[in-house]
């Protein structure tokens, strides 16, 4: 911390505020890439005048893997597995972006049962992703030796239990592979109905208690209303996507635009709120982890018997081929549009596969809505934004 | 659902209040739950049926030989290329000569048990080979057999999982033979409130 | 005992407290932790010794091991002292307060006001530490710290003001003396308003959650300590939970009648720290049940709401005694 990096040479006039700050300087205060509340590897430049920032440049790139490169070299069989790893804490949602962009691809068709085990857990995986959002959201808010602790240790209880259901599902609680290309891979276990029941119950209790210690608290609300107001203009030129865009006032959901994945079965409403600001995203969340509730009870009702996959299970590692041609196929991720974009070219192996990042488009939205804010704020925003660097930086 | 803030003074110094009640009454709630931690390694823990773990090589269960014919078949789906076989030639039937895992950067995701033709190569219900060299974790055939021997079995074999993944060609009325064993008798009792 | 030269008898018995602070103060971080992972579902320590006992033992020596940094540009005196400084009014405090009628270090008789007084002083050593480390982060708490400590001292005093007008004297044997009949937080309106406006100012005044934003460890990352390893650390640590200890007992002392308690006279000191401790596990709780808020909203809460209460408690106790003493009660 002893040398500051050299400020921007050019900082976007657009993006500076300035303030009515009679003091003597800038200073230039770095966050990251190693913070505790930096959410993964991201580094921050904060320009500040006193105590009030002025300018944000984002450094990212730091958990670089080479996805998009490594699925040119993996085959469709492979690269599910894989694809967990890009956004890791709902692992389940990018593994279905690039499954379903092959299957449209290749046109291979999916059983129904298989569609709605991937509705399942792709709720399931919501209701976990925003566990962990709110915990470490409130962590970073709350201190991890205070009250913040306390709620993220809470959030965690809940989230272990969904990873305790995925775990008898599929073997594995955080990187599944689940999915496969013409289905999914596991079917579910005697007893999981039961037992997924019993705790999607019990989070849905639980979850009044998380809003018991925050709702009204008046702490929160304090550091929450009126911060990072993202305007429907912003959030629309900007591109940002999921809870942030719904909480500005858009009412953009793809299981409802374009639904995917036999979606359109189920009955579900879709929370908007009008505010902006780090408030508004909260209780869209907070409605989410109901409404995926109420879709999974759904689902459990009423799983239709038949395959899981209309390919047989994998033999040899070039057994699906895709034929030439390109296919963008987006899921409605916990933070926002998953998309995958494959360029098939008839073999086992896709010629180009891109992801579309939700966290990465989510981010390019902090330069605008931190200046003017304090350094305080500037955490309970990214909290707010929910990034996983996994997606940023692939 | 949230009530607008409150306005004037005292309004707002009851409404703090309240949320310093409500608040502190859940921790409190929560004093007197029983913990969630599970004293591991005091403690076992639980694992589901389907657990993947460490991976090992098994016998054939009627001959007593080793199921691996050296197919190379989990080598060519690894993603992270961790498996290395070779194969040699006897008269009935193929042997692995070499067989090598680089559990160090294995996935764990179960991809070569699902390629596996003779069921040869499972996971474990357990992960326990904690080491501090990491050559410890460069599995040979003789350590992956050992595996095999020394922790129980997954529900998973390539059959098995291959089946529970086919499309149906079975007469109506019949049970499909993907049905996995219990997994609800093995849930850790992390959930109790 | 009585025939010893005074300043020999003050050498051992300020030997002996500092003796017994060191072991609870180590040991009420213990109390913490256990109790702190109980209101998280979880067990806190557990594997060092049964159940944990010796964790605090581990984490000195632990401490004692760790190599002492000091950053290339730092200021190197100012940072060496600079732990000292914090820790000496922190332990300093306790030398004012009597455990039992007649056992205590330093029965001043303006206790009170040097206990105020020296407590306050632990700005300077902070400031000093933030200043020195030569960092972005220190010196933004640095001057936090400062900005919030001040401010909350007045309703503290404020606070404490009232039991000293309602027993009459500084003294805190007096005080304490005084409570014989009924604690002071018994009192119909005031006692209650003085005890919450206590536990409050003094919960700022000691950086803890939700008034921390000077640590604050997500944004600040430990703030003005963040330099800071090894022993040094360790003293900054102590001073830290003695002040609030301290806090403890002197709010035990003020408000709940210090060593009264059902039972024999020499159970006194017992009662005691049991009194201090559960204001101390009040406090813990109210730590890790609330997220923090910002500086702004810590100092408004501050100067336009509890400054002006605790102005008004204090007058409303001083109407009551005159009422009180104008109709002979």
């Amino acid at each position: 911390m002893s040398a500051p990096s050299p400020m921007p040479a050019d900082l976007n006039p657009r993006l500076v505020k300035t303030l009515d700050y009679t003091g003597s300087e800038r200073l230039t205060m770095n966050m990251g890439p190693q913070h505790p509340s930096a959410h993964g590897v991201f580094r921050a430049i904060l320009t500040l005048e006193g105590e009030q920032v002025v300018a944000v440049d984002a450094v990212i790139g730091y958990l670089h893997r080479c996805h998009e490169k490594l699925a040119e070299t993996l085959t469709y069989a492979q690269y599910p597995s894989i694809a967990s790893k890009t956004d890791y804490v709902a692992a389940m949602t990018s593994e279905l972006a690039y499954v379903m962009a092959a299957e449209r691809l290749a046109k291979i068709e999916v059983p129904k049962r298989a569609e709605y085990l991937r509705v399942a857990v792709a709720e399931l995986q919501r209701v976990a992703s925003h566990c962990l959002w709110l915990g470490t959201w409130c962590m970073d808010m709350g201190g991890a030796l205070g009250g913040g602790a306390t709620v993220f240790l809470y959030c965690i209880r809940e989230r272990e239990l969904v990873l305790d259901l995925f775990e008898s599902l599929t073997g594995a609680r955080l990187l599944y592979g689940f999915h496969q290309v013409g289905g999914v891979r596991y079917d579910v276990p005697e007893g999981w109905a039961a037992e997924c029941r019993k705790t999607i119950d019990l989070i849905e209790s639980r979850i009044l208690e998380y809003e018991a210690m925050l709702e009204d608290n008046t702490f929160f609300r304090m550091r929450t209303e009126g911060v990072g107001v993202i305007s429907r203009e912003l959030a629309l030129d900007v591109g940002i996507g999921g809870p942030l865009l719904r909480a500005s006032g858009v009412a953009f959901d793809l299981r409802r635009a374009q639904p995917y994945s036999s979606y359109q079965d189920f009955d579900f409403n879709v929370p908007v709120e009008t505010a902006g600001d780090c408030f508004a995203r909260y209780q869209v969340r907070m409605v989410e982890f109901r409404e995926s509730i109420k879709i999974v009870r759904q689902i459990l009702d009423g799983l239709p018997e038949g395959p899981i996959s209309s390919r047989p299970g994998l033999k040899s590692v070039a057994q699906v081929r895709v034929p030439k041609g390109e296919m963008y196929a987006r899921v409605e991720g916990p933070r926002g549009e998953v998309g995958c974009y494959l360029i098939g070219d008839g073999g086992a192996k896709p010629y180009r596969m891109k992801w579309r990042g939700a966290s990465f488009s989510n981010l390019a939205v902090l330069p605008h809505i931190i200046p003017g804010h304090s350094v305080a704020d500037v955490v309970a925003i990214m909290g707010s934004v929910d990034p996983v660097f996994g997606e940023v930086d692939r | 659902m949230a009530n607008a803030r409150p306005q004037g003074f005292f309004a707002e110094t009851w409404q703090l209040a309240l949320a310093v009640i409500r608040a502190m009454r859940i921790t409190f709630i929560t004093f007197f739950r029983k913990p969630v931690t599970v004293h591991y390694p005091d403690r076992p823990r639980a694992y589901p049926d389907r657990y993947r773990g460490l991976l090992a090589l098994v016998y054939e269960s009627d001959t007593g030989e080793e199921a691996c014919i050296g197919c190379r078949l989990c080598e060519f789906v690894c993603p992270p290329a961790v498996i290395k076989v070779e194969m040699v030639k006897g008269e009935k039937r193929n042997y692995a000569k070499t067989f090598t895992l680089e559990l160090y950067a294995c996935e764990f995701c179960e991809l070569c048990v699902q390629v596996c033709p003779t069921d040869a190569i499972v996971m474990m219900k357990s992960f326990d080979m904690a080491t501090a060299d990491r050559r410890d974790m460069l599995l040979d055939k003789d350590r992956l057999h050992a595996i095999g021997e020394q922790f129980p079995r997954s529900w998973a074999t390539g059959n098995l999982l291959r089946d529970m993944q086919a499309p149906p060609k079975k007469a109506p009325g019949e049970k499909p033979a993907h049905a996995a064993p219990d997994a609800a008798a093995e849930k850790p009792a992390g959930g109790a409130a | 005992m009585s025939n010893l030269h005074p300043a020999l008898i003050g050498l051992i018995s300020g030997g002996v407290l500092l003796g017994a602070l060191a072991g609870l103060v180590a040991y009420v971080t213990l109390l913490e932790r256990k109790f702190a992972a109980r209101l998280q579902s979880r067990v806190g320590p557990y594997r060092v010794g049964p159940h944990g006992l010796l964790q605090p033992i581990a984490d000195a020596v632990k401490l004692l091991l760790k190599e002492d940094l000091v950053p290339a540009e730092a200021d190197r005196r100012i940072f060496n002292l600079a732990p000292v400084v914090f820790l000496v009014p922190c332990l300093l405090i306790f030398a004012t307060i009597p455990f039992a009628p007649g056992l205590g270090v330093a029965d001043l008789n303006i206790g009170i006001l040097f206990f105020m007084a020296v407590s306050s002083m632990e700005i300077v050593g902070l400031f000093m530490a933030g200043w020195s480390s030569n960092n972005k982060y220190a010196l933004l708490s640095a001057m936090r710290a400062v900005n919030q400590i001040i401010s909350y001292d007045l309703p503290f005093i404020m606070a404490a003001l009232v039991p000293v007008l309602l027993a009459g004297s500084l003294r805190l044997s007096d005080i304490a003396a005084a409570q014989e009949g009924l604690w002071f937080v018994f009192y119909p309106v005031i006692g209650q308003l003085g005890f919450l406006a206590f536990v409050i100012a003094s919960v700022a005044a000691e950086n803890r959650v939700p008034f921390d934003i000077l640590e604050a460890e997500s944004e600040l990352v430990a703030g003005f300590r963040v330099e800071y390893s090894g022993m040094k650390f360790a003293l900054i640590q102590l001073g830290e939970y003695a002040h609030v200890l301290g806090t403890s007992f002197l709010g035990a002392l003020l408000f709940l009648g210090a060593w009264s308690g059902p039972g024999p006279a020499w159970l006194g000191p017992g009662w005691f720290l049991l009194k201090a401790l559960g204001i101390f596990l009040l406090i813990t709780w109210v730590r890790w049940s609330f997220i923090r808020i910002r500086v702004d909203q810590i100092l408004q809460i501050s100067w336009k709401v509890l400054l002006p209460l605790t102005v008004l408690l204090v007058a409303a106790t001083a109407i009551t005694i005159v009422l009180r003493g104008a109709s002979g009660g």
